[in-house]
């Protein structure tokens, strides 16, 4: 069989569905006169295995799966991954410790720009955004275990 | 009062000048956002919704839409001056705009894109303060059950007029409306797939969910060369369009105007949909049909007046019935509920400084956008000079920032990181995340309507067909569901043939 992106699309959205509908087999369906917490959760899992199937039954409409570009793949994982770990560091190192470093390794490592400018536009942007959200705009930012 | 009276009211509110500073701001902002790639309205609303936290409704609800409706102003510069659509109601306008810039005619091309945007702009808003009161008072009768048929035709609605398939945006939808049930049911207690982590009680935010999807998954398709940053801005007295140019811009602004709003009234992906029916109309009414594609004045004029009459349109539905027509007003209608103003019938009784303030300052948000976007278009440009390597790390530490500022959940930002790959995925199979935005904002009032309506009926489910409004809405649902059967059937329908259309153009 020549797989097909809607084979892919359908067949995952089936199965999430079926994962749902496992993990929600603790939840209530009630009555139609008195419905429980799980009724619309079972009925939107439902049509989700529904609407997948009869995507996956299209297919053959679909473009075949190697046809999809994965070309940005390569700029998506580095970004992605600077994100998470600046996530995990955020709210223990504070913003001012963070962020400029997150946005000196993507400036610097992932898009090979010069090392100054770099440094510069990430201590400079990071020093604006805390004035701007800290003090001009009173919402507190996560200070980090040393204090700032 | 009458819609004098209540005019006034809203003058005084947005003439205030805390109230016109903030319009300002989100003019400017929404200008920014519309220019820049990789950043929408949805992304640049969501992020900047903490912002207004501090804010009263009426500031908060005017600067918000200005990033709304000024987003539909900027769009129009990077679309004519560099091809590439700030956010993708401007797609249409790269095709003529950019083959006048080409002409060297860009400055005039600018020039019709505001004026026909604040022609546009200014139309709809007379529309809908005509409209929307009138609309709310009807909409006082609807009960549970004409609710629950309200929001089910507004997701058919969206998925009939969406630019993918009617299944996949159903799979979206549902997707949406299952998320949206995750937290404590508020009729039972019950708490869904919590997972023991205390913050998802309160259920997903729409924030995390619309900035990782839209914002985060954007960027993340969006790899810094494929973004030009050479650009040339044109000069103050190139502005100025000819007299055959404004003769041929007048009727498509009127014809854009008058399309774009009754198209953003529908759900949907309005302002999108508007510019690209705009333009199908304009070639098809032209005595020469043969220019569009290498520098027509009405395929600039017509969908940039449609798309700005389509982005106050969606407010019609929004605030009469409270009903969210796209993922932007979706967005906007959770603002107003966090500054404790529930959009809908009652609106425009219980809160009426914040309905006429909104409605006034969207006229004076079109004359600040008109006089933003002519003569300050040079300094504007030089935001684009910005290479794009170091923007979007920018973009990216404003969405952290930005989402975990709404609870101060570190959560709500893996939420977000976890949305955006959701939402790059999501681009990869040609899924539209839009109705799973919608989706997500309207779950908790659709599962309540729709518990409430079997409750008050004793389980008998005949109660959406025995009530008037409810039976109408849901014979409306079953007209489109056939329709979309059989325009399958055929294998080819209106939107198909429309994108062939603007296929041969470009």
């Amino acid at each position: 069989m020549n797989l097909r992106r809607d084979h892919v699309a359908g067949g995952c959205i089936v199965l999430a569905a079926a994962v749902v509908l496992v993990i929600s087999s603790d939840l209530p369906f009630g009555t139609l006169a008195s419905p429980g917490a799980g009724m619309l959760p079972m009925l939107l899992i439902g049509l989700l295995m529904v609407f997948g199937a009869v995507l996956f039954v299209r297919a053959r409409e679909s473009p075949p799966l190697a046809s999809i570009a994965w070309a940005d793949l390569r700029h998506a994982l580095p970004v992605i991954t600077v994100a998470c770990v600046a996530t995990s560091a955020y709210t223990a190192l504070g913003f001012l410790a963070v962020m400029p470093l997150m946005l000196f390794f993507l400036i610097f490592v992932v898009e090979r720009r010069p090392l100054l400018p770099a440094a510069a536009f990430s201590i400079s942007a990071t020093v604006l955004a805390y004035a701007v959200f800290g003090y001009l705009l009173k919402s507190p930012l996560p200070r980090g275990i040393m204090g700032f | 009062m009458d819609v004098f009276d209540n005019l006034l009211l809203g003058f005084s509110v947005a003439f205030r000048p805390d109230v016109l500073a903030y319009g300002f701001l989100g003019c400017l902002v929404g200008t920014l956002v519309g220019m820049l790639p990789g950043i929408g309205p949805l992304a640049g609303i969501s992020i900047l919704l903490p912002v207004t936290f501090g804010l009263d409704a009426t500031k908060a609800i005017v600067m918000l839409a200005g990033i709304y409706y000024g987003s539909q102003y900027g769009g129009s510069t990077t679309s004519i001056l560099m091809r590439i659509p700030g956010e993708a109601a401007s797609v249409m306008t790269c095709i003529d705009g950019y083959a006048m810039a080409r002409k060297g005619r860009a400055g005039a091309a600018l020039a019709i894109a505001a004026v026909g945007s604040f022609i546009a702009g200014t139309f709809g808003v007379i529309l809908l303060m005509l409209v929307a009161p009138p609309l709310a008072t009807f909409a006082l009768r609807f009960g549970p059950p004409e609710y629950t048929a309200l929001l089910v035709l507004g997701l058919v609605f969206l998925a009939y007029m969406s630019a993918t398939s009617l299944v996949r945006t159903m799979i979206m939808a549902c997707t949406g409306l299952l998320l949206g049930c995750i937290g404590i049911d508020v009729m039972t207690g019950h708490f869904r797939y919590a997972f023991d982590i205390k913050e998802l009680g309160d259920g997903i935010g729409i924030v995390p969910v619309a900035v990782g999807l839209f914002g985060l998954g954007e960027i993340l398709s969006t790899p810094s060369k494929t973004v030009t940053d050479k650009v040339k801005p044109p000069r103050l007295r190139e502005l100025m369009p000819s007299r055959q140019e404004w003769q041929q811009s007048a009727l498509p602004i009127a014809r854009g105007s008058v399309l774009g709003f009754l198209v953003g009234i529908v759900p949907g992906s309005a302002h999108i949909i508007a510019s690209f029916l705009s333009y199908a109309v304009e070639k098809r009414v032209s005595k020469t049909p043969e220019e569009f594609g290498k520098g027509a004045v009405a395929g600039v004029a017509g969908p940039e007046s449609a798309n700005n009459a389509a982005s106050t349109g969606a407010f019609v539905p929004m605030l009469a019935l409270g009903l969210p027509t796209g993922p932007v007003t979706a967005v906007l209608m959770a603002a107003l509920l966090i500054h404790g103003v529930p959009p809908g019938p009652q609106l425009v009784n219980d809160h009426p400084q914040v309905f006429w303030g909104f409605i006034a300052s969207m006229y004076v948000g079109n004359l600040m956008l008109l006089a933003l976007n002519l003569p300050l278009v040079g300094l504007f440009v030089r935001v684009l000079q910005i290479p794009y390597a170091y923007l979007y790390p920018l973009i990216i530490m404003f969405c952290i920032v930005g989402v975990y500022l709404v609870n101060n959940s570190i959560v709500d930002v893996w939420i977000m990181l976890i949305m955006g790959v959701v939402g790059y995925l999501l681009r990869k199979l040609d899924f539209d995340p839009a109705p799973l935005v919608l989706g997500l904002v309207i779950a908790p009032i659709f599962e309540l309507s729709l518990r409430q309506s079997l409750v008050m009926s004793s389980g008998n489910w005949t109660i959406f067909f025995s009530r008037p409004i409810a039976a109408l809405l849901f014979a409306i649902c079953g007209v489109l569901l056939v329709l979309s059967v059989l325009s399958w059937l055929r294998r080819k329908d209106w939107r198909e043939k429309l994108a062939e259309a603007e296929a041969g153009e470009k």
